[in-house]
């Protein structure tokens, strides 16, 4: 009998890992469901000569997975549409994804699949500089490019003054971003004091606080508190509790929109009252969602307007398809989806080495501005920051902004 | 002085959070003496409940909260029906409890992101996030009723198992199962009945969960702090996984206000490992006669 219960442990293990391997379903709706099911299912496909394949990574589960399953909802729509216009270089293209669950053993093993597996062209991805940073060793071996999509850390794409060779970006970077948060708040919103709080175990986190702190400290600007909790903490009273005694104007939080959503609820219920700001962590429908009142009247910095007249068209193709709003990482998605586009019909070569070669030297419109890769830094260089106000449950576009102006 | 007291109100907010959770191991640990690794999942499931009634069937608040505790108590006693019980009547070695708690845990856990998805919930606003205002205190509505609903469900269960037939059924059976089924007690229902409370009360502690923050399939995860503070307390005691809890909640919250959120788990695991090696049965732990 001892036998069978062996096999029963086993069976139950078995199935929950199938379950793992099936379960990234976001919403019980169909085309969701269709989108979950994709990579299982493209993943068995052999490559022919006719079919080219695109890797994507990023977060298909855990906090981030609103991001991860926009992003690859977009690839893969933007893959239909390219096959159904007759294809890139005459071939039809064909996107597999893996899930990282936010994790950099989970990307570091996906992006090895995706190259020797799958023989991949170019990988799309992922959604998190913690994910990004670690993945750079696999892809120099294997010779592939990849497309980082809102990876922000500078780490990305050089480290120690080296530019890592097969890691692109089509964001800007977290220094900026910093930089311009405090640049804001202090020459536009004239705030003086300013309280920090940040996620200590994530280097998104860290890296905006570093560069927030520089640049309001050398405005003029005072740190009247400096807080810190671990990722996956659901309560932060107790430091919010110390923040609210340095009596700061603003709050920034730089870190992702769940933690941001619980943190700007404890923050009104401790009666804090000044204005939050935060990064591009912060938009998603589910900060809306979970914190609509907390974070009225906060800012954040953003890639992209909501607004500009330049994503509309693929707002609503978006929106058509999935029935749901584009999330902020679908945008990024679909301008590194271009940078590859481009650089292979620049190539006119699906060697992954030529499509590398060609993506140093972007110069591209995309939707969230023009991308131009800098050949020593493989970054998006002089892209503008958007800043965005939330205004009744609305993300108001404020105006484009560089901490230099 | 101020800042003491609002760290207090806060440390007691997240204990009482712990404790709704640790009761549940310490009630399955003292009948059957292992811990009930599936308690997460049974919290987490709780709260989908709560989120379905409330904002698919619109039920009353009272109505979707009492339904998501009585549907995870039913699902507690499923799981110990398929994941224990065949175990138990097999005399298997202890390890396999502790595999099959986890593969249920696992199994519960994947359950959901393939069929909910993995993404997050939002409960509706029930209650007004206004805070009470004490002066320049500030105590979350919220708060309060989730120390209210514990008060009032622990001192429940403690006047169950002190003064009913049942309750004194539970401890007999925590004491000595062999010789408390030879008294003509029927273990196998006092094991399906120490469930149904574990459930229940890992029901509402889900729905509280899921109000105070939010709902997503790793949120079980939160209840290995309540673990931690219930072999704290004395892991078989109700009153130890209530003071483990209090205790554990208090600590990190000044910890954090008074040091650095850094050292909030380095601390409290370092005082918890501390405790145990002077104290292994816990604070409140009592010799087996004692249990429940």
């Amino acid at each position: 009998m001892r036998k069978f219960w062996g096999i029963f442990l086993v069976l139950v293990l078995v199935v929950s890992m199938v379950a793992v391997g099936c379960g990234q379903k976001q919403e019980p709706a169909k085309e969701e469901q269709k989108a979950q099911e994709a990579p299982k299912e493209e993943a068995k496909q052999e490559t022919t000569g006719d079919v080219v394949k695109v890797g994507w990574i990023g977060s298909l589960t855990g906090d981030q997975a609103v991001w991860g399953q926009c992003e690859f909802n977009t690839v893969k729509m933007l893959v239909e549409e390219i096959n159904a216009q007759g294809g890139l270089l005459g071939k039809k293209l064909e996107a597999i994804g893996y899930d990282t669950r936010g994790d950099a053993m989970e990307a570091v093993n996906a992006v090895r699949r995706l190259t020797s597996q799958d023989k991949v062209v170019a990988i799309i991805g992922p959604n998190a500089s913690g994910q990004a940073i670690p993945i750079s060793t696999v892809l120099e071996e294997m010779k592939v490019p990849d497309i980082a999509t809102v990876a922000t850390n500078p780490k990305v794409t050089v480290v120690d003054g080296k530019t890592k060779p097969f890691n692109f970006r089509v964001c800007f970077i977290d220094p900026y971003q910093g930089a311009v948060a405090a640049g804001y708040a202090v020459d536009v919103l004239k705030f003086k004091k300013a309280a920090v709080l940040y996620d200590v175990a994530d280097d998104y986190s860290q890296g905006l606080t570093e560069f927030f702190i520089k640049t309001f400290t050398e405005k003029g600007g005072e740190i009247v508190a400096k807080e810190a909790f671990k990722s996956g903490d659901t309560d932060f009273r107790p430091q919010l509790s110390k923040i609210k005694t340095a009596n700061p104007d603003i709050i920034f939080m730089p870190y992702f929109f769940k933690e941001v959503a619980l943190s700007a609820n404890q923050a009104r219920e401790l009666g804090i009252k000044a204005v939050l700001m935060g990064g591009d962590g912060w938009p998603s429908e589910v900060l809306l969602e979970m914190a609509r009142d907390a974070v009225n009247g906060s800012y954040f910095v953003n890639h992209v307007d909501f607004d500009d007249p330049a994503v509309q068209d693929f707002k609503n193709r978006y929106m058509k398809k999935y029935d749901r709003k584009v999330e902020l990482n679908g945008y990024l998605a679909h301008d590194a989806f271009l940078m590859f586009v481009d650089a292979v019909k620049r190539a006119n070569s699906f060697d992954p080495v030529a499509i590398r070669d060609a993506l140093e030297t972007t110069n591209i419109q995309g939707i969230t501005g023009n991308i131009k890769i800098g050949k020593d830094t493989h970054n998006p260089e002089g892209k503008e920051a958007a800043i965005i106000k939330i205004v009744d449950g609305k993300y108001v576009f404020q105006q484009k902004y560089s901490p230099s102006k | 002085m101020i800042q003491f007291l609002q760290q207090m109100i806060n440390g007691l907010s997240i204990g009482s959070v712990y404790a709704l959770m640790a009761v549940g191991y310490s009630l399955v640990y003292s009948i059957m003496n292992f811990s009930n690794f599936a308690h997460g999942g049974i919290i987490m499931l709780g709260a989908y409940f709560g989120f379905f009634f409330l904002t698919l069937f619109n039920w009353p608040f009272a109505m979707a909260f009492l339904g998501a505790a009585i549907c995870a108590a039913i699902l507690a006693v499923l799981v110990e029906r398929v994941a224990y019980k065949p175990l138990r009547m097999r005399n298997a070695p202890f390890l396999y409890f502790i595999i099959s708690a986890m593969g249920a845990s696992m199994f519960i856990e994947n359950f959901v992101i393939a069929t909910i998805g993995p993404t997050f919930k939002t409960y509706p606003t029930v209650f007004s996030r206004e805070p009470f205002r004490l002066g320049p205190l500030f105590i979350g509505r919220l708060d309060t009723m989730m120390f209210v609903i514990s008060a009032i469900c622990l001192a429940a269960l403690i006047y169950f198992i002190d003064f009913t037939k049942m309750g004194k059924a539970i401890q007999a059976t925590a004491f000595n199962p062999r010789a408390s089924a030879l008294m003509g007690i029927n273990t196998d229902l006092i094991i399906i009945t120490v469930f149904a409370i574990g459930g229940f009360l890992a029901g509402i502690a889900g729905v509280l969960f899921g109000m105070k923050y939010t709902v997503y399939p790793q949120i079980g995860f939160i209840t290995i702090k309540s673990f931690i503070a219930a072999v704290f307390g004395g892991l078989g005691s109700l009153p130890g996984a209530v003071i483990g809890s209090v205790i554990l909640g208090v600590l990190e919250t000044l910890i954090s206000g008074y040091f650095s959120s850094q050292f909030r788990d380095l601390i409290s695991f370092s005082l918890l490992i501390f405790i145990l090696v002077f104290r292994p049965i816990g604070l409140m732990g009592k010799s087996t006669e004692e249990k429940a």
